[in-house]
């Protein structure tokens, strides 16, 4: 049970929760053999909780880091996914609509409200001169993304001989909302200027003092251009994260 | 400004268990009478306040005893002073140490 929970734990603190664990439960075991299973269940609390608190994580795939890396990853795992529908793709698979394209479209509008309902759609302040290439990264990591998951279900549906018409569709609607979830995140995480993703997060504040102090995750951009603020507890003055540019007289600590 | 830190009434509870009794997961558990699963993520919360610290008993001295070693959590300075502001906001939080200190 112990074993399972910690499935749940981020990976850098798994070791170290499953001995806490462990020895505890020995030691349970030994007052009150009937308490164990009782014990073992708030593990999964635990386990729980750390997922949730875990600071939100540096760039964790280097393949992502940078803009042109994250494309060409992404383009590459499309270009296979396009390659085996190729070599798979059955002729008479039926689809919502004439055309993968407009398939495609139809499966990402369908997957529009369930996006609303789990995900924000907000990526925060930024300056105002950054919004071209933000968008453009947006809406090409979006087409790259939705064409993976369109193209990989139906390549594994046809290679497991499972009709396209009935769980596949859904499953590609899911995927979408997986993968327009990831985009938003990952977009939300990345400088505004250089579209790297952000590093060294650091937690400022409590959450008992949201009044007078914010309380949230600051990242940095590793190239010196500015600071993000994550607010853990939205509030009046601080809804939405928000970037502090830094001018060039801070690039010394940078270089 | 960290002892005007206000606690729940639970987590105030955990803060003296850590305390007043040995100062790992299950006595804080036995003390309070509260489940595992809302003890070990309110210690993890109050570690990540700063208001606890925790640290692996040696493995020696577990070796001596013949069973695993435990992770035992000690309050910190700003923990103390956050218990001892807890204690005026719930003067019977003060009781726990004298109940457990009573043999009867």
């Amino acid at each position: 049970m112990l074993r399972s929970a910690a499935w749940l734990v981020p990976g850098q603190q798994r070791a170290e929760w499953l001995a806490e664990w462990s020895a505890e439960l020995w030691y349970v075991g030994r007052s009150c053999r009937c308490q164990a299973t009782g014990f073992c269940l708030g593990a999964f609390r635990d386990a729980l909780w750390l997922r949730r608190n875990r600071p939100p994580d540096a760039p964790r795939a280097p393949w992502f880091e940078s803009p042109a890396r994250c494309l060409v990853s992404l383009g590459l795992v499309t270009a296979a996914c396009v390659l085996l529908a190729l070599r798979y793709y059955p002729t008479d698979i039926r689809l919502p609509l004439r055309g993968p394209i407009f398939a495609m479209l139809y499966m990402a509008m369908m997957a529009l409200p369930a996006l609303l309902a789990t995900t924000s759609l907000r990526l925060g302040e930024v300056p105002a001169n950054c919004h071209a290439w933000r968008w453009a990264f947006l809406a090409a990591k979006i087409a790259l993304l939705l064409a993976i998951v369109f193209w990989g279900v139906l390549d594994l549906a046809s290679m497991t001989g499972v009709k396209v018409h009935a769980g596949p569709i859904h499953c590609i609607v899911i995927g979408n909302v997986v993968a327009l979830r990831w985009a938003l995140i990952d977009q939300r995480r990345r400088c505004p200027e250089c579209l790297r993703l952000l590093a060294h997060p650091a937690r400022i504040g409590l959450p008992s003092q949201t009044f007078l102090e914010w309380y949230g995750t600051e990242f940095v951009c590793v190239k010196g251009h500015g600071l993000l603020h994550v607010p853990e507890i939205p509030t009046v003055s601080f809804r939405t994260q928000s970037w502090m540019h830094l001018d060039r007289s801070w690039s010394g600590l940078f270089s | 400004m960290a002892a005007e830190l206000k606690l729940s009434h639970t987590a105030a509870l955990i803060l003296q268990a850590v305390q007043a009794g040995d100062g790992y997961g299950f006595s804080v558990m036995v003390l309070t009478g509260l489940p595992s699963g809302t003890v070990y993520p309110a210690m993890r919360r109050l570690e990540r306040d700063g208001l606890v610290r925790s640290q692996w008993e040696r493995q020696s001295i577990a070796d001596a005893g013949q069973r695993p070693p435990r992770k035992y959590y000690k309050l910190t300075q700003v923990g103390q002073a956050t218990l001892g502001a807890s204690q005026r906001r719930y003067p019977l939080l003060a009781k726990l140490a004298a109940v457990e200190g009573d043999p009867s």
